[in-house]
């Protein structure tokens, strides 16, 4: 088999292929679907990901998230400010804030808006890496004071005064009947911290949320920062045991707080998009194998269809593996043309998913992976057929009627 | 002198159909010559059929040895038996045996391109001397009978084989177009020495050979 056979019988098998296009289109199908489905999944997969990493992006992975957990009897958890005091004497502990979020209409002159609220500590800052366009942050005399202050995100802004970066700062909120002045306006960040939607909140002092704004009404969690990574399991140990006493919970009571450490969330997360993802291109790869199936189907009827033709080739003179490549090229065709279409079809679907905000991200390895995975299905499939038709004596493929 | 051509030492063919076993050919002995034009004639069921595919290495004897050129191909590969057809055998069908998806000029080059080779121009010549010139282009479906069955002659000498082997060449068409076709197998034979062996069942035409070899039962007769 040399460069010379090699492009004639491309050309022979490429002929027969579209002497019956409809057919070929048909067997072609399943390879387009499944070729097509593998990049695609991919993309979302890696959507997914990306999604993860940008939401977790600006968090350390040293965080811990104490919350309570929603309790079905109705028990009311424990968890309280006074928490934070005792575990910010943790040896393993950098840091301990605690955060009251919830939702309230709020207003001002022109707008009006139900937005997120979070009472904190000045430490939040620092804790989930916020950074202002103008003004300044509260501070541990805000705090204590319950000063009526809030610093806002970029999207509060938007709606409350017409632009993510409208000069607020000196503006007034009104919340309930109470008049808050805006101190610091932050960056916009385009992605949620963790659970925070940093671009939708206005932040205040804890006290000043606790005592004007949310009161017992709003959720309470605290967010702590290991020392070090190799800490992160001390602390959680650590944390537990102290929360325990002091909430004075007795050996088989179950826990009335969850913690979690974002390493884990994170990963976790990853992790189950990833599983998704290799669930769905084991779908896209099964796609594939049954319209390999269906390229074999039709490669035996062919061979079948043409016996006759394949005895008049032999008794000229053709050798077997010219006969073989003809029909494994045939093959080889049906795949890669499959592959063309549906690789093609893919940006269309990614750029339909996009206009529906689904997060895809194209990767170039996907491309590579669908490649070999139908032209290798397609080519093995393809083999068979060809084989019999290049093992067909000459005597009885001539006879053949 | 002549030169040896072929040469079949007790040649039998036998097959299988279910546990019984037909005896095709019963041991035939055959010399030809280059040169030679013999016809091969017998009653449906003498073996004439096999006999040709057996010259025409497009089936394998049961026992015997066969000389092509002195070479004793019996022991040949499939590969070695492909390369015997292309280059040293062309072939005459009574069904004409064309393929329908090629046009009349790729027809004719296709034994060149077995051979690994792109001749247009030597097909062009071939298929003016069977007077079809300005029929390139066509496909078979488009031709009559013996239009068919003269790209077919182009065909087999596309390689220039010694040995012309015509299995039936005018049974397919009418007694004028016969005579035509076999006007150009008697010319193949007196004016480039080719060796002709065909089978027939048409006396007339069988008269035409140098020799008539008649079979029956297996035996030459």
């Amino acid at each position: 088999m040399n460069i010379f056979f090699a492009k004639k019988l491309l050309r022979l098998a490429w002929q027969a292929l579209l002497s019956n296009p409809l057919r070929s289109f048909l067997t072609t199908l399943g390879i387009i679907i499944g070729s097509m489905t593998i990049i695609i999944v991919i993309a979302l997969g890696e959507g997914a990901k990306r999604d993860i990493e940008k939401q977790y992006s600006s968090m350390s992975v040293k965080t811990i998230i104490i919350n309570a957990p929603s309790t079905s009897e109705g028990e009311k958890s424990k968890l309280n400010i006074e928490d934070v005091d005792l575990l910010i004497q943790l040896p393993s502990v950098s840091m301990a804030v605690p955060q009251l979020s919830g939702r309230v209409e709020m207003q001002s002159e022109s707008q009006s808006s139900n937005l997120a609220v979070l009472g904190s500590t000045p430490q939040i800052q620092k804790l989930i890496n916020l950074e202002l366009v103008s003004g300044r942050f509260f501070n541990e005399q805000d705090d204590e004071n319950k000063a009526k202050i809030v610093v806002v995100g970029a999207i509060v802004a938007e709606e409350l005064f017409g632009s993510k970066t409208a000069d607020v700062i000196g503006k007034t909120i009104l919340i309930g009947k109470k008049e808050f002045e805006i101190v610091g306006l932050l960056k916009y960040k385009g992605a949620s911290v963790g659970p925070t939607a940093v671009d939708d909140s206005i932040f205040a002092p804890y006290l000043t949320t606790y005592r004007y704004i949310l009161g017992s009404n709003g959720k309470f969690n605290i967010n702590m920062e290991a020392k070090s990574v190799e800490l992160i399991k001390q602390a959680t140990e650590d944390i537990t045991n102290v929360l325990k006493i002091s909430h004075n919970i007795k050996p088989g009571m179950s826990d009335d707080f969850r913690i979690r450490d974002m390493g884990t969330t994170v990963s976790s997360a990853i992790n189950s998009s990833r599983t998704m993802q290799i669930l769905l291109s084991l779908v896209g790869i099964i796609v594939l194998l049954v319209g390999g199936i269906g390229i074999m189907n039709i490669m035996y009827v062919t061979v079948t269809e043409r016996t006759k033709e394949i005895g008049v080739r032999k008794a000229i003179g053709a050798q077997e593996e010219f006969i073989l490549f003809q029909f494994l090229f045939e093959a080889f065709i049906l795949s890669f043309v499959g592959y063309l279409s549906g690789f093609l079809l893919s940006f269309f679907v990614i750029w339909l998913l996009n206009i529906f905000s689904v997060s895809v991200v194209m990767v170039w390895w996907s491309y590579i992976l669908s490649l070999i995975v139908t032209m290798g299905i397609g080519v093995f499939f393809g083999y068979s057929p060809a084989k019999k038709a290049a093992s067909l004596l000459p005597i009885d493929a001539l006879r053949y009627e | 002198m002549k030169k040896k051509l072929i040469e079949l030492k007790s040649i039998t063919k036998s097959y299988f159909i279910g546990k019984e076993k037909f005896d095709i050919l019963k041991g035939i002995n055959l010399r030809l010559d280059e040169g030679d034009f013999v016809a091969i004639m017998g009653p449906s069921g003498s073996g004439k059929s096999t006999l040709l595919n057996i010259i025409g290495c497009l089936d394998t004897p049961t026992k015997g040895s066969y000389f092509l050129q002195n070479k004793d191909i019996s022991g040949f590969t499939n590969k070695q038996l492909a390369i015997v057809r292309n280059e040293s055998i062309g072939f005459i069908f009574q069904n004409f045996n064309l393929i329908g998806s090629l046009t009349v000029l790729q027809n004719v080059t296709l034994p060149a391109f077995y051979k690994g080779q792109e001749d247009d121009k030597r097909a062009k010549e071939l298929l003016k001397k069977v007077k079809l010139e300005e029929r390139y282009s066509f496909k078979p479906n488009e031709l009559s009978g013996g239009q068919k069955q003269r790209v077919a002659i182009a065909r087999s000498l596309m390689n220039n084989p010694s040995l012309i082997l015509a299995d039936e060449p005018t049974g397919a068409l009418d007694s004028k177009t016969g005579k035509e076709i076999m006007d150009i197998i008697i010319s193949l034979n007196k004016k480039e020495n080719k060796t002709i062996v065909m089978v027939t069942h048409d006396e007339s035409i069988a008269l035409l050979a140098h020799k008539i070899i008649r079979l029956k039962d297996g035996f030459i007769i």
